[in-house]
């Protein structure tokens, strides 16, 4: 797979105007302004996924990507350990950080993670002009390489480089980072870029 | 929105790594000397061969069980990346009676997604299936479960292997 300086500019574009959905509805939320970074996207050799992605402990919510066109891959939010239980306090009404991720926490990621990933889906798919709908999400609270090698065991079984296309947020008023992370299947990426190019040529 | 710099990604810089250590990604191997690493396992395997006579082994981060006839990535795939450890250790002077192998991994991460993310198991029947085929005694495992793990493999200090697991536990083989 390999993809031109114009592909990955069309692909940067599209996650900057999903993430923005999704940086809007996180920044209601938390009812504090939220930073986001310029997305990257990157063709990484599944053997260096390891250089991006380390074995920190991380809450990663994942969804699979359905809709026109599925099994399409999958999205997910990613938050350090510390600041997923920064946002779930926040959210909460609670202080104390020094303590086990519990259920009530899971059950906060999980609603978060589906406002912002719908947010981001959709955001996409009406750009696009296609349907993307986010599965019922799932959430592991692990290292975050562990869990991302599980997801990209589905989306690389055939290919050995997968896009990695990311974008992260952060509020400096609660001191929460986190990043969209978008992991499409070949046939999705190829139908996804075959759109914007029609988008782009009329 | 402000627009931050894209370089300041939120992950914490990688711990830096001894001198001689090499991280196995996933899909790859790595035949020698020097201590060998596979930070955060998932679903996927990492299968130390080892050989007792002399200080020496090899190592492969396997993704998937199956590599229905690809040759690109042998170390990805368990069918592939037994027979090639094999050769690789050979090729260093080996004898195949004096490997044995350790194996970590194989986890189950999700939930819900089981029914299709539960390729730990199917990789850990892969991994065991070859090796038995190959006549290669597993020596020790730490697998399955629903944790992630990392391996650091030192074929100089007697092919111990150490896992530390997510839950911050540590374990010696």
């Amino acid at each position: 797979m390999e993809l031109s300086a114009q592909q990955m500019d069309q692909l940067k574009e599209l996650g900057n105007i999903g993430a923005s959905h999704a940086a809007t509805s996180l920044s209601q939320m938390l009812m504090s302004p939220i930073d986001m970074t310029v997305p990257e996207v990157m063709l990484i050799d599944i053997s260096d996924i390891a250089t991006h992605i380390r074995d920190e402990i991380a809450a990663i919510v994942i969804f699979e990507i359905q809709g026109e066109i599925s099994p399409g891959g999958y999205v997910g939010l990613y938050m350090p350990r510390e600041s997923a239980v920064r946002l779930t306090n926040t959210m909460l009404g609670t202080t104390d950080m020094d303590r086990e991720f519990n259920e009530m926490d899971e059950s906060a990621l999980l609603e978060v993670g589906n406002i912002m990933i719908s947010q981001f889906l959709d955001a996409t798919a009406t750009l696009l002009d296609i349907i993307m709908i986010p599965s019922p999400p799932d959430i592991a609270i692990d290292m975050a390489h562990a869990v991302f090698e599980t997801i990209l065991s589905q989306v690389a079984s055939d290919i050995n480089n997968v896009i990695l296309f990311r974008t992260d947020l952060r509020s400096t008023v609660h001191e929460i980072r986190g990043a969209i992370i978008l992991m499409p299947n070949c046939t999705t990426l190829n139908e996804i870029l075959m759109l914007l190019e029609r988008l782009m040529h009329g | 929105m402000r627009h931050l710099n894209t370089k300041s990604i939120d992950l914490p810089a990688p711990p830096a790594l001894p001198q001689q250590c090499v991280n196995v990604g996933i899909g790859a191997y790595h035949t020698g000397t020097c201590a060998m690493t596979a930070i955060g396992l998932g679903s996927c395997i990492a299968l130390v061969l080892h050989d007792t006579r002399h200080a020496v082994g090899a190592c492969a981060h396997i993704m998937l069980p199956e590599s229905g006839g690809k040759t690109d990535r042998p170390g990805k795939y368990a069918d592939t990346a037994i027979p090639l450890l094999i050769g690789e250790l050979t090729a260093l002077g080996g004898v195949k009676r004096s490997f044995v192998a350790k194996i970590t991994g194989g986890a189950s991460m999700f939930s819900n997604f089981q029914g299709k993310l539960n390729i730990g198991e199917r990789n850990i029947e892969a991994v065991r299936a070859h090796l038995e085929a190959h006549g290669i005694p597993v020596a020790a495992e730490d697998i399955g479960g629903t944790v992630g793990r990392t391996l650091h493999y030192n074929p100089a200090n007697g092919g111990n292997i150490s896992v530390k697991r997510a839950d911050g536990s540590c374990r010696e083989f």
